[in-house]
């Protein structure tokens, strides 16, 4: 069972490496490749979550609920 | 990104200057179309490369190989004598090209690649560059520095060198692998390992047999034994190995006056030469024939060698699409009704379309019949390479000309390799007897290049004389056949399979896309895991999109290996993800 997962896992992280060409590039590039993409994807995240979200909520006239938290927080402090 | 190597595409327009040249061709024109009606035009395309009838196909023209290499002594009387029927092509009905081009598309398969490969592809690439760029950065090895030139300029500093150290590297053990045996339908590989990712390579001392699905051996003449090689071996016990000299110096023999006659009367054509090297027919005989102010109408797929040579003819060059007959009658009418608008609109002093038969990358066949129609339209000269066709296609192994039995005189110049079908090397240029004697007098390759070697002129001279049946044996038909059956079968099956072939159904050249360049190397070192060597192509062979696994057939392979292969390469086109084809799937089992 473990094994058929792990199994599952190497095969796809195999054809994962291969579309995106790193099957054929040394380690620590693969590395560096991975990490880029990390801080990409963090960067991204973050500029969704503080820029878009917000202002996708003020156009569309949508409360976040965080701010409904934060309110209630208040009251209730 | 412009393509490096310049293999495909890539010519561009020349500069022009002025010369003073022999408007050979013109003279050549209208001169000699020989009566080939008399070797029997009857029914040549019965039996369609060996294999099949075909119904559709327009009636040959004026077709005599056949009957030109059984009995040649009709053929030699027909030669010379005027034609009353040579305007019979010229006449070819519309509807039978109509015809030829519909059977070209249901023959012919070029898949689009679906989108979601080709944006991984490119972002693929664009990741390997950068990484390179990163790498080249870091560590740049020593031979990548040119030391003790201060003040100058690199000298090797290229694209080209950056791409092979640092994306080519990469997957560098999946090409120019030692071998140790004829590569006939098997190959020997030298084992190698690499410690430090293709910079160098050492030997295991092992070795490892495979299937040989990568050399050009079409007819399987490439063989350690029988005839070809016997005869051979006493020719170069008798008259050496290497004539160290040029043919119009001390270089020719008998031998080599036999070898023209002999391809000449296997063409059909007056008359033949023969060169030590196939790049050099091409890259040294086109600067003999054109010149600046002449045009040429290449196709985009032509060969490097092909490129090279009009690039040195210094000849204006326009690029029409891959067998594209309408952009090239589009290009042709625009240049005949314009002409040259260096020369202020004057006509072109020649026009050549020049075409191969089979193309090597892409697997597809010229499309011969209606190239000649238009070129009788628009009165220009046409050049035919038949490198790999010659010996691979045709139900007389004649080549391209052979295939769509069409008369061989109505190509200008026949152009062709010893190297493929005959499992020799060099090269020949095949036509009219004016054409041959002029390249006698005015070829670079005749005049200076070394002479062929006796022992790889006599291995033509034999596997020719199988070809032919002048051995009194059946066996050159047999290969003809087996290689036929062999093309149709492997690519009908991998049609089944769902990969994307490229070509056509009758060219023994079988592109299979695999797009991306991480998986030509899987598919190489997989492969040969399995005891399969086949050949990968990637950028800049071909576009950055079309990476490819090649196989090329032989009449040596027989169902059982082809079997074994095919069945190999299902499985692994399954795990590593290449069946991209959207075709409808043959769901009955392929009949051999």
């Amino acid at each position: 069972m473990l094994q058929n997962i792990i199994d599952f896992c190497n095969y796809w992280w195999f054809r994962y490496l291969m579309v995106t060409e790193l099957y054929m590039v040394e380690k620590w590039e693969r590395v560096t490749i991975h990490v880029i993409f990390a801080v990409l994807f963090c960067l991204f995240w973050y500029f969704n979550y503080s820029v878009l979200l917000s202002f996708t909520g003020n156009i569309l006239g949508i409360t976040p609920i965080s701010t409904i938290i934060d309110q209630q927080g208040s009251k209730i402090a | 990104m412009g393509n490096l190597y310049g293999d495909n595409g890539g010519v561009v327009q020349e500069h022009q200057q002025n010369s003073d040249f022999v408007n050979y061709c013109n003279k050549m024109q209208g001169n000699l179309v020989a009566d080939m009606s008399n070797c029997g035009s009857g029914d040549l395309r019965a039996r369609k490369n060996g294999f099949k009838a075909n119904e559709t196909e327009a009636k040959p023209v004026n077709g005599c190989l056949k009957n030109c290499s059984t009995n040649s002594t009709t053929c030699q009387q027909a030669k010379g004598k005027v034609c009353p029927n040579s305007s019979q092509a010229l006449l070819t009905p519309a509807k039978k090209l109509k015809e030829l081009a519909e059977e070209h598309t249901t023959k012919t398969s070029f898949e689009e690649v679906p989108l979601h490969t080709a944006c991984l592809t490119y972002l693929g690439f664009y990741l390997l560059m950068i990484l390179g760029y990163i790498n080249q950065l870091l560590f740049v090895p020593k031979v990548a520095k040119e030391e003790n030139r201060d003040g100058y300029v690199t000298l090797y500093d290229a694209f080209e060198s950056f791409y092979s150290r640092y994306v080519y590297r990469r997957v560098r053990d999946c090409w120019n692998r030692p071998i140790c045996s004829v590569p006939g339908d098997e190959v020997t590989l030298k084992d190698r390992v690499t410690k430090d990712y293709g910079w160098s390579f050492q030997f295991t001392g092992t070795e490892t047999r495979c299937l040989n699905l990568g050399s050009y051996n079409y007819l399987g003449f490439a063989d350690a034994k029988g005839p070809c090689a016997e005869k051979s071996e006493k020719t170069a016990r008798e008259m050496g190995l290497a004539m160290t000299s040029s043919r119009v110096e001390l270089g020719t023999t008998q031998l080599h006056l036999d070898l023209e006659q002999l391809t000449a009367r296997y063409l059909g054509v007056e008359d033949a030469i023969v060169f030590g090297m196939g790049f050099a027919t091409n890259a040294l005989n086109l600067p003999s024939l054109i010149s600046p102010g002449c045009l040429v109408l290449s196709d985009e797929k032509n060969h490097a060698s092909i490129i090279l040579g009009l690039r040195l003819s210094g000849a204006t060059t326009k690029v029409f699409k891959h067998n594209n007959m309408r952009d090239l009658e589009r290009v042709l009418r625009h240049n005949v009704v314009h002409g040259n608008p260096k020369a202020g609109g004057k006509p072109w002093k020649k026009i050549l379309i020049l075409v191969e038969g089979v193309f090597s990358m892409e697997g597809s066949i010229v499309r011969l019949p209606e190239i000649i129609a238009l070129k009788k339209k628009y009165k220009a000269y046409l050049y035919l390479d038949e490198a790999h066709s010659i010996g691979a296609m045709g139900p007389n192994g004649g080549g391209a000309v052979d295939y769509f039995g069409v008369d061989p005189n109505d190509v200008d110049i026949l152009m062709g390799t010893f190297t493929k079908s005959f499992g020799s090397a060099g090269g020949y240029i095949a036509g009219s007897k004016r054409l041959i004697d002029y390249l006698r007098t005015n070829s670079h390759a005749h005049c200076y290049a070394s002479s062929m070697s006796p022992p790889i002129a006599q291995q033509i001279y034999t596997s020719m004389s199988m070809i032919m049946g002048l051995d009194g044996t059946d066996t050159g038909r047999q290969k003809i056949n087996q290689l036929a059956r062999n093309t149709r079968y492997f690519r009908r099956r991998l049609a089944q399979m769902g990969v994307i072939t490229y070509g056509h159904e009758d060219s023994p050249v079988v592109p299979m896309l695999v797009y991306l360049f991480s998986k030509i190397g899987a598919v190489v070192r997989t492969l040969t895991t399995r005891h399969i060597a086949v050949v990968g192509v990637g950028f800049p062979a071909t576009p950055i999109m079309e990476g490819r696994i090649r196989y090329c057939l032989s009449a040596a392979h027989t169902k059982e290996q082809l079997d074994y292969a095919l069945d190999v390469i299902d499985e692994i086109s399954d795990t590593l993800g290449l069946k991209y084809s959207r075709k409808p799937r043959e769901p009955n089992p392929i009949e051999y």
